[in-house]
């Protein structure tokens, strides 16, 4: 028989000088915790980690510009930000609904430490967003074709919007003692955001709302965007400190910090908000950087394999890529077209920011062929389209206008060696078909395709790559002819002529 | 024994009505009973002794620390479990969390010391078995045990319970009766009740209230000292009597002057309070 002996707990009393900010830290973790776990909040992670994952599997085709990336982040925040706002709120009013009010003022903490620790409880929950945001972030930088540089103010708009809307909870909580009043806010503010501004319109107003959604026309360079992220940064930042300091003022704590923090916050808020809103303008130097990006834009030029690639210096990364599709192409081509030297160069309507919908016009130059900012996907074929009407016509004005028999060399050429051609065709078609006349996208100005041409090339894609291949570099000249008909162009291929004549062939 | 809390003169008022009328008294460690009708002004006094209402009038220091000042009120604070007469909870956090959660608005800053003194108050108040079950799905007595145990939680040295068996089956209270026993051990209990059999049992002083003043102040011996030749039995109710009511035995027991003759009956602690309210209207019935 053994003895056993248990140690008796010792009373544990209250400490006698804390200063409270400990017992303020520690109902923050408590706080915390209960926020990480309530059912809203954890409902809305699950949304978002499930939104992340499924977004970066398919999103950019693989090839991300990570100066959107990063303002892709910012939206579904808020998703989590209203859950947070709506368990703060009712964790503020929880002793007011739960008649625990009047017992727990006998107790040391004062409700304003308690609203201070609501305000810090909402913190970790910021954290594990700015995990998810740096985690859908590294995804997308971490895929091979990556270009570009996120920026850091963009990122942290997510985590700022749910401290703000968590803040926004704790004040709420405040000034109406009522538990609907958060879900009502809720719903206001998602009415506000579905109907109070449209997409890409964007001014110094646009950019009170927490974040600002434009309707990105092209991917730009980053120092072309002309946003004024850092200074919006600092203006939420600003925001959220304020509402949070106003909270804690409302709760009664009236000491000399809090109403420093309150008139610091105030300033650190309209200070962010009055720059960013003359950052919201382009300046005459942005303006005219946009403007030549288009016409004189400062690139980086290198060789590969004869042909010239000139990219903006975040796009370097591609130029491999782009090379192995020129050297596809070409490879195919006939005559002096199997070795003639490109010059590849990266084009881009800026003029207008983000907001700009504008088409690049078609270079007039020989031998000159544009790409964009943007890769993967439909961009390969339509880029592929682009050098074969090159090398057919000559320059990319001349591509644009072809209206004979040389479209169905071009398309061949353009597709042909694609893993799946016949995809291909339907991608690079407006339309996404693989019959009947169709607009053919391209870097620049479409070009078109008559029912017939679309007939050709369908069955010329049918057919084994060498056979034609071998067709195509013998005839040549005459595939390449101004004039040839569509119907001789099939004759020179091997497949049978389109039952009537097209409408564009004079 | 020296006083720990002492109170002098106080006084509150809730508009025109007196709660509080000039009260004076001094607690020593132990558990002292606080009887009274319905608006004696129990519960005011207590919620005064709480800190959670500063009166009008007068003034009181508890182990030592005047709550009239911000700093003194935050000391006695400190010191003080206070468990209200109709406590309220929050429903979906598990007796752990509740009795946590006040414990950290008692400054128990230390996560470690902190969850062990929760564990002890719960075992305490014989509720560690399920501590981790949410307050919605415990029984009432439970939850005024989640209660005592939020009020004891930090080892107040002034604890000040205000009707806490109220509601509570025989068992129940004779369990709390275990408990506030055990809290009076080194405390000041104040323990506001309505049972006269509490205070016969806990108490080694009790305070009578009516209309907001202190009636009597003394052990409960003494109380019912004041009885003593003041009850007597008779087949019918005495009118005479202040108080009378028909026993068990169906013979009648009568509190106030007896008649000459009269048979008189050994006295309990209820007769001396029902005479310390005597002339406040108070009326016990059969």
């Amino acid at each position: 028989m053994s003895a056993v002996l248990e140690e008796t707990p010792v009373p544990v009393s209250a400490p006698v000088r804390d200063g409270g900010t400990r017992a303020v830290l520690a109902l923050a973790r408590f706080e915390a915790r209960r926020l990480l776990t309530s059912v809203p909040v954890v409902l809305a992670f699950a949304v978002y980690v499930a939104w992340i994952v499924w977004h970066t599997q398919n999103s950019w085709d693989g090839y991300p510009a990570l100066q959107d990336v990063d303002r892709e982040t910012q939206t579904m925040p808020t998703l989590v930000g209203l859950a947070v706002l709506v368990y703060a709120n009712s964790a503020v009013l929880r002793s007011g609904r739960r008649g625990t009010e009047s017992h727990f003022a006998t107790l040391v903490m004062p409700p304003w430490r308690r609203t201070v620790a609501h305000v810090l409880s909402l913190v970790p929950a910021a954290l594990l967003i700015a995990v998810c945001v740096a985690g859908q972030f590294a995804r997308e930088a971490f895929k091979p074709g990556a270009v570009g540089h996120g920026s850091p103010a963009e990122l942290a708009v997510g985590p700022l919007c749910v401290l703000l809307f968590g803040a926004a909870g704790v004040l709420l909580g405040r000034v109406v003692r009522s538990a609907l009043a958060a879900p009502l806010l809720v719903v206001l503010l998602l009415f506000t955001a579905a109907f109070s501004a449209a997409p890409g319109v964007t001014d110094a107003t646009s950019w009170l709302a927490p974040f600002v959604v434009e309707q990105s026309g092209p991917t730009l360079p980053s120092d072309l965007l002309g946003r004024p992220a850092a200074w919006h940064a600092l203006y939420l930042a600003g925001v959220v400190l304020c509402v949070a300091f106003a909270a804690v003022l409302l709760a009664g704590g009236r000491t000399m910090t809090v109403r420093a923090g309150v008139v610091l916050s105030l300033a650190l808020a309209v200070t962010g908000g009055v720059l960013q809103a003359g950052g919201a303008e382009a300046s005459p130097e942005l303006t005219a950087a946009r403007e030549r990006a288009l016409v004189r834009p400062e690139l980086t030029c290198v060789q590969r394999d004869g042909s010239t690639y000139c990219a903006f210096p975040e796009w370097e990364p591609r130029i491999d890529t782009w090379a192995r599709t020129v050297d596809e192409v070409r490879s195919l081509a006939g005559g002096s077209a199997h070795e003639r030297p490109l010059v590849v160069r990266q084009r881009v309507d800026a003029t207008f920011g983000l907001a700009g919908d504008a088409a690049v016009p078609p270079s007039t130059e020989a031998d000159r062929v544009t790409v964009g900012t943007v890769w993967g996907g439909n961009r390969v074929p339509e880029f592929s389209s682009a050098v074969a009407a090159v090398l057919v016509a000559g320059s990319e004005e001349a591509g644009g206008e072809l209206c004979d028999g040389r479209m169905v060399t071009l398309m061949w050429l353009s597709l042909s060696w694609q893993d799946d051609p016949m995809n291909a065709l339907s991608r690079v078609r407006l339309d996404d078909s693989v019959a009947g006349s169709a607009t053919v996208l391209s870097p620049t100005n479409p070009m078109t395709m008559t029912e017939g041409q679309t007939d050709v090339v369908r069955h010329l894609l049918e057919k084994p790559l060498p056979g034609t291949g071998d067709r195509v570099k013998a005839h040549w000249a005459e595939l390449t002819e101004p004039g040839v008909t569509t119907a001789r162009a099939a004759e020179l291929l091997g497949v049978a002529a389109p039952e009537k004549a097209d409408s564009c062939e004079r | 024994m020296p006083p720990t809390v002492s109170a002098s003169g106080l006084s509150l008022h809730y508009g025109r009505t007196r709660a509080l009328d000039d009260v004076s008294l001094r607690l020593a460690p132990g558990v002292t009973g606080l009887l009274g009708p319905n608006g004696a002004g129990k519960t005011t006094l207590l919620r005064v002794l709480a800190t959670a209402v500063p009166p009008d009038r007068g003034a009181f220091t508890a182990l030592g620390h005047d709550p009239g000042t911000p700093q003194g009120r935050q000391e006695v604070r400190r010191r003080l479990g206070y468990l209200p007469q109709t406590p309220g909870f929050h429903p979906d956090f598990t007796a752990f969390e509740f009795v946590d959660y006040v414990a950290i608005l008692k400054e128990l800053a230390d996560r470690g010391d902190r969850h062990r003194e929760v564990r002890r108050v719960l075992e305490e108040v014989g509720l560690g078995d399920v501590r981790g079950r949410r307050i919605r799905k415990l029984s009432g007595g439970m939850r005024q045990r989640v209660a005592l145990a939020a009020a004891l939680v930090g080892d107040p040295g002034f604890l000040v319970l205000d009707e806490p068996t109220v509601g509570l089956d025989p068992e129940q209270r004779m369990r709390f009766r275990e408990l506030i026993a055990g809290a009076g051990e080194g405390r000041t209990v104040l323990l506001s009740t309505h049972q006269t059999e509490d205070v016969a049992m806990l108490c080694h002083r009790v305070i009578v209230m009516a209309e907001g003043a202190v009636r009597f102040d003394g052990t409960p011996a003494e109380l019912t000292a004041r009885a003593t030749g003041r009850v007597w039995s008779s087949t019918e109710r005495d009118p005479g009597a202040k108080a009378g009511w028909r026993t068990g035995t169906g013979s009648f027991r009568n509190v106030g002057d007896p008649p000459a003759g009269a048979d008189l009956v050994d006295p309990t602690l209820e007769d001396g309070y029902l005479l310390a309210l005597d002339g406040i209207g108070t009326e016990v019935t059969a």
